[in-house]
Parts: C-alpha cells; structure tokens; sequence
C-alpha cells in the first residue's frame, strides 16, 4: 500500500524564483527504508517539510500537485494533525528541543495529540527504552552533548509512533559512534513496521540499511531504485559522498559494486588479486576528468621536516568545572608536518586547539607556539601565527561583503598582503562571491570564507576544527590539496576530526585522543591497527586499512609501505594502553 | 509541592508587602524571610551567584538614592531591590517553566502566550553558549573583545553573528514546535495541576502575612 504519494509536485518558496522542488511524482509504500541522497540544496529538506505538512503550512510559498501522506491531503491538514502520522526529526540538536527535561520533551507531542496522562506516561518510558536514554531522564536538553540531544530528539518523535518517521540529515556534526547508535535505533524500528525517509548526503554512513535510495537533483528526482542499481550508475554530476568501496569498485571496473567494506573483502578475495593489481591504469583509463568517482588514497609521504618543532605542548591538562577536559597531554608538531587529533565528539579534541592560540590557558603543564609559552601570549598577538578554523562559519560572519570579511583578521593585525589575499581567493573560489553579503551563502560556502579568513593573516600554524563537517567530495579533495600546499609553504597543520578517510589522506601523524587523554600516537596505519586505542576511542578504521587487514589492500594500487623521502617519521609507535608523559 | 500559581501568588503578595514597608525594621525582618527561604531550599550558592550580577546595580541604586535622599531610605531601597528579586529568584529555581505555562493555560491564559515563556527560558542557555563561541572565533581572527572599553568598538564582531544566529534559531525552533503538534487544539498534560489542601494553607497564611506587615508598615 502507499503510504506517501507525491503526484507531479512542484514548490517554491515565497519571494523565490527558483522551484525548490519540481515536479517530482513518487510513491513510498509502507515498510520502505527510503535513503534520500543529493547535494546540500538538492531538496532534501524541502521534500521532508512536505511530507509532514511544515511545507505549505509553516512555510508559505506555492505548492502544486498533490501530497498524500496515510491518506491524508496534506494541504487540508495542518502540521497539528499530520505531525502524529510523520514524525520529524531535525538537522540541527540545539533549535528542536524547548522543553526544560527530557521527559517532558519527549512529553510535548504526546500532549499535543492529546493522550491521557497513562498512556503518556508509558510512552515516554517506552521512548526512553527504545532510544536507551533513560539516564538522562531530568537533565535539561540544552545540558547535553550534541549526540544525546539528537538521541532525545528522535525519541520525542519516536513517542508518537508515526507511521514514516522522517529525519532531515540527522547525522551532521555526530561521531561514528552515535551514528552508530542512531542507526541501530532507525534499523530496529524499520523492523517493527515503520517506513523511515532518511535525508542524508553521505551515504557510506546509511546505504547498507537501506532498501531503496532516491537523488535528487536540483528539486528533481535524479536517480530511484534499489541501492546497489543506483549506485552501479555513473552519479558523477550529482555531487554525491559515495561510499570509498563504490568508488573503488567503480574505479576498477567491477561488474557488481559492493555496499559495505565486508563485501568489498569477500568480493576481491572471490575474484584474485589480479583484479586489483590492475587498479592505478584501469582507475586512470575508466575516471574521466568530469567522473569524481575517483578515490581519493592515503598519503604516503612526509615533506621533509626540519628544525626544532613549532608547537610543543608540554603535560597539558585542562580543568573546566571541575572536569578534567584534558589530562596529561603531551606532543609536538614541526614546520610542514600535518598532524591530525582523532577522536569522538567530547573527547577534547576542540579544546586542544584552542590552547595553541591562548584562548584557553593549560590549568597544568606548557603550551609553547613558536617559541612563546601562550601564558605569557595574548590571543590577539598569537593570531597572527595561528589561525584557526572553527566548525561553525556562522560564528563569525559579519561584514558586509565577503571582502570584508577575510581582510578583519590581516588588517586587525596589521599584515595585509595584497598577492596574499588574490590567492586565497583563487584557492577557494571566491572571486564571484567577493561583493556578497556573507549571509546570503550557503552553508558550504561560508566555511570556505571561513578558510580564507583564518588564513588571510599567513598564520605558520593552522588549526582545523572538523573542517569535512557537510562538505562534498570536491570541497573534501579540494581541501586535501590545499592543505598539502599550505604545508610544502613551511605551514604547520593540525587537525582535530572524527572523520578519519580525511585524517587518512591529508595526516601521516595521528593522535588519538579519548576523554582527554593521548591513547595512541604514531602513523596511521600503525594507529588503526591499536585495537585497544581504537575501540578506547570509540573509533573504526577507514575502509583502505580494513581492505589491507584483510589481504587484499597489500596490492593495492602498489602502495608504498615505506615513506620514499623526508625523514623517517619521528613519531613513537603506537603504544596501546594510557600514554603518560 | 506547591502549585505554581500559588507560588506566583506569594512571590506577588511578598513583592506587595515589600512595596508599602517603610519601617526599615520590619523590612528587615521581611528580608530575612526570603534569606530563611533561600537557605532552607538550600539555593545559597545558585544565590550568591544571582548577587554577584545584582550587586553592581544595588550599588548605583543606593548611591543615587544617597544623593536624592537619606541614608535610611538608600538602605530600604537596597533591601527592597535585593529581596524582591530573591523571591523571584526562589519562584523561578522551584518551578518548571513548563509547569507555571500549563497552570496558567488551565487557568484561561491563551497556550500560545503561556509557551513563549517556557520556550524562551529554553533559549537563554543556547544563547549563552553561542555567545562564548563567537567571542572565542573573533578574538581568534584578532578582534579585542575583552571588558574593557577598547573592545566597544568591536562589539558588531560579536553582536551580528549572535543576532543573525538567534534569528535563525527561533525559526528552527518554531519549525520543530509546529512539527510536534504545536497549537493542536485539544491538549493534555502530562501532570495534574489542581490547587491541594497545601496549596489553600500557603495562600492563607500569606494574607495573613501581609496583613501584620500592613499594621507595622
């Protein structure tokens, strides 16, 4: 049976031209796990307002066709009636949860239906179960992390028992492990019955649970079918994060293309490793200049490293509210080097790197930035050596224009390079954007003024705050290109992500951190094979290292194992357990 | 556990009492009231938090008044400003924004008004937050926002990114209220809000309470 019908849709939103989404004609029957892919203003998020009645309600503008959600025309019904039959779950944790506790979260749309207090009492300990948040039962939403805010969210929605639960990228900003849980949710309650539309960008995340993926293009439907069809197709002009396994597949011409590392393993076991070896001329005779499908493979070599190291923290900890955010860290970084922190969200990743520019003071222990111990440094004099990226653009986004705004931080400190800008600029694309108001950008595209900005002083050392945070594959290669740039300029990169297939082609020294301490330091091959560091941190390894676990990887692409110039790392190898200086 | 209303009804009959003593004395006592109150809830430290802010603005209030007026009525003017707040301070600590909206939503106040109450008094820790966030990105791009009046000119640095994300927070807000059934017209509650035997006891030893402070004003 259908449980959402879209006949010849088309919306646009009040005061747009554009239509946001344009004639789209689909059917979703009950029990369908729909993964709902395209690039950020593809309208993913439109079509999910649509389904639960936000789009024509709350929005305005103007809506043609006709939406059918459990029967129910959705432009008869207001978002108070339909909200029970499709339950919404949001991007963004902090704006989708206004209530004072959890309970009484998960309570509201419960009241809004208008169930006795029995029932809405069984239910919130229901969602509380289901969702394995019941410890957080009393604590006030704004309290938690990220990943706990989203959990409670989805167990608000949950609650109600709608029909298709929709969620509109619920994975943006969560580390793998709570993705992993979300997941396991959303699988568990596809098992019970419920039909689910997940709006997300990144498929290697979802695409193995689910049984049918729709892309859109531009408020079109681009692509539908099952997973493995859609993805056996050439998607190159769609701007999509496909999985590492479907690139490589598609990249050495597989006939059947694999959805998770595990198939991956099987099917090159299956067919030899000859197939493999053929991989760099096949991948470079099948990847036309316009295919992206090209994967994107770990570096394999340091730029030479000299001199005595630009950033050397010395038995750092951190005390913040009588919590230990960061314990006895210690470590080095030298000119060129990139160096990426890899841990979970909450693991102190963030506050480490604001100790490198003095925002933040060790409680114990030594920061020293080239040269200069940053308790005796003011932020604004260390700006000029470090600059740092910040996860969230709209944090400082003020100025009129985007010219403007990436000349504050050089001519707040007094360093404005003329050359210097024109090539950031280029760097990043932004000549057309220059006269904008930053505001009116996207969110892709303010991160790159975000960029420019912090690198508009020439800092020797840059900071990066997961930086892959939405971000396509282009921006992703783009990215990885550029910071190989900056370091071959004499710059210094460090880098804090949980997005470890970036960590992997832009990092060959790795620091794991987990609830504030260093629990592995070293290569990243050497790294991902801690087992102990990497479930410490709540960490998988990248599908490249899995594959070459398992036999497979050995040949691939005849991948050095040894650096071939520069020094030999300097790094320790990894050492399991607590690394206490 | 007393109903919200009736503590609203104390913190507005004390506010009332406090207004019309003159008699430094009995406002004393009247304040050492509250204190007692404070203490016993065992709010002490969340209170001398709230001071902390307070104090300053009990200070210009006192000078003024020292200059306006005498010393005694500079002294009343203080107790009365600190008292009264600290009544609002204990109202507020004791009770679940949720809770005052639907007591006052049972008692005829429209839903919609009673919900930007609660709804707001979710948005001032965000708010918070976000503002140290990006005090932290622009003094990292080299903008001075320190406490000093050096910083004032930058303050655009830190009020446009704050305005502008505040503005489109509300909007994500209103958007997730409406996705869960905001403004449906037939609502329960998940608790039972009635006036109890406590509820009746608080309210008539208040009245009392205010007519003794009335005789010793």
């Amino acid at each position: 049976m259908a449980l959402v019908v879209l006949e010849r849709v088309r919306y646009r939103y009040p005061d747009a031209t554009a239509y946001a989404l344009d004639d789209i004609t689909l059917q979703i029957d009950a029990g369908e796990f729909v993964l709902l892919a395209g690039a950020s203003g593809s309208g993913k998020s439109s079509l999910c307002r649509l389904l639960n009645g936000l789009i024509p309600h709350f929005h305005g503008g103007s809506l043609e066709g006709v939406v059918r959600v459990d029967g129910l025309e959705t432009r008869e019904h207001p978002v108070h009636e339909l909200f029970a039959h499709v339950g919404l779950v949001f991007q963004n944790p902090d704006a989708q949860l206004f209530n004072s506790t959890v309970a009484r979260e998960i309570a509201f749309g419960l009241e809004s239906r208008g169930l006795p207090r029995d029932e809405i009492r069984a239910r919130i300990e229901w969602a509380l179960d289901a969702t394995r948040t019941a410890q957080l039962r009393e604590r006030a939403p704004h309290s938690l992390s990220g990943g706990e805010q989203q959990m409670v969210a989805l167990a608000a929605v949950l609650a109600l028992r709608p029909r298709v639960l929709v969620l509109d990228e619920p994975f943006a900003n969560l580390d793998p492990e709570t993705i992993a849980r979300i997941r396991e949710i959303l699988r568990n309650v596809h098992a019970q019955g419920t039909t689910i539309v997940l709006a997300e960008h990144r498929l290697h995340a979802t695409i193995q649970d689910a049984t049918r993926l729709i892309v859109l293009d531009h408020g079109r439907v681009a692509r539908d079918g099952a997973p493995r069809d859609v993805l056996s197709e050439d998607l190159s002009d769609l701007r999509l994060n496909t999985p590492f396994v479907v690139r490589l597949a598609r990249a050495c011409g597989w006939n059947k293309v694999p959805l998770s590392v595990d198939e991956a393993i099987a099917m090159a076991q299956a067919s030899g490793c000859d197939e493999w070896r053929a991989c760099p001329e096949r991948s470079r005779r099948m990847a036309s200049d316009k295919e992206q499908w090209r994967f994107a493979p770990p570096i394999t070599r340091h730029l030479p490293l000299n001199g005595s190291p630009v950033i050397r923290l010395c038995d750092v900890s951190f005390v913040r509210d009588g919590h230990a955010v960061l314990r006895n860290v210690s470590l080095e970084g030298a000119r060129s080097e990139c160096v990426a922190l890899v841990g979970k969200n909450g693991s102190g990743k963030t506050t480490l790197l604001k100790h490198l520019n003095a925002l933040y003071q060790p409680t114990r222990g030594s920061v020293v930035v080239l040269n200069q111990d940053t308790r005796r440094a003011r932020v604004s004099d260390l700006a000029r050596q470090v600059g740092l990226v910040f996860q969230n653009p709209n944090d400082q986004l003020f100025k009129p224009n985007v010219r403007e705004e990436i000349e504050v931080a050089p001519r707040a400190l007094d360093r404005f390079d003329r050359a210097w800008m024109d090539k950031l600029c280029d760097w990043f694309g932004l000549e057309p954007l220059l006269e904008r108001s930053p505001f009116t950008l996207s969110e892709g595209e303010k991160k790159r003024v975000a960029f420019a900005a912090a690198l508009a002083a020439r800092p020797q050392i840059v900071a990066l705050d997961e930086p892959t945070t939405g971000q396509d594959f282009a921006f992703r290669t783009a990215l990885a290109r550029l910071l190989r740039d900056l370091q071959s300029e004499g710059v210094t990169i460090i880098l804090a992500t949980h997005d470890l297939e970036f960590a992997q082609q832009v990092a060959l020294h790795w620091i794991v951190l987990a609830d504030g301490e260093i629990v592995a330091d070293g290569a990243p091959d050497a790294v991902m094979a801690n087992d102990a560091a990497m479930a410490r941190a709540a960490l998988r390894p990248t599908a490249w290292f899995r594959m070459q676990q398992h036999g497979v990887g050995a040949t691939l692409c005849s991948r050095p194992s040894t650096p071939l110039c520069g020094q030999p790392h300097r790094a320790a190898p990894t050492n399991p357990g607590v690394r206490n200086a | 556990m007393l109903d919200p209303r009736t503590k609203l009804f104390l913190a507005f009959a004390y506010m009332v009492v406090l207004m019309f003593t003159t008699n430094i004395v009995a406002l004393t006592v009247e304040c050492a009231l509250v204190a007692g109150m404070v203490f016993a809830l065992r709010l002490t430290r969340a209170w001398l938090a709230t001071l902390r802010v307070l104090l300053p603005m009990t200070a210009f209030l006192v000078v003024v008044m020292l200059f306006s007026f005498d010393v005694v009525a500079a002294l009343a003017g203080a107790l009365r400003l600190v008292a009264m707040t600290t009544a609002f301070f204990v109202f507020f600590q004791t009770t679940a924004p949720e809770d005052l909206a639907n007591t006052l939503v049972k008692s005829g106040v429209p839903y919609a008004f009673a919900f930007i109450l609660t709804a707001s008094m979710q948005f001032i820790p965000v708010l918070s937050r976000k503002m140290q966030e990006v005090m932290e990105a622009q003094r990292a791009r080299g903008i001075r926002l320190e406490r000093d009046v050096a910083s004032v000119r930058n303050y655009p640095a830190l009020f446009a990114p704050l305005l502008i994300q505040a503005f489109t927070l509300a909007d994500q807000l209103a958007e997730a209220m409406e996705a869960r059934g905001f403004g449906a017209p037939q609502r329960t509650f998940a608790r039972d809000y009635a006036l109890r035997g406590g509820d009746y006891v608080a309210i008539a030893l208040t009245l009392i309470f205010v007519m003794v402070a009335w005789q010793v004003r």
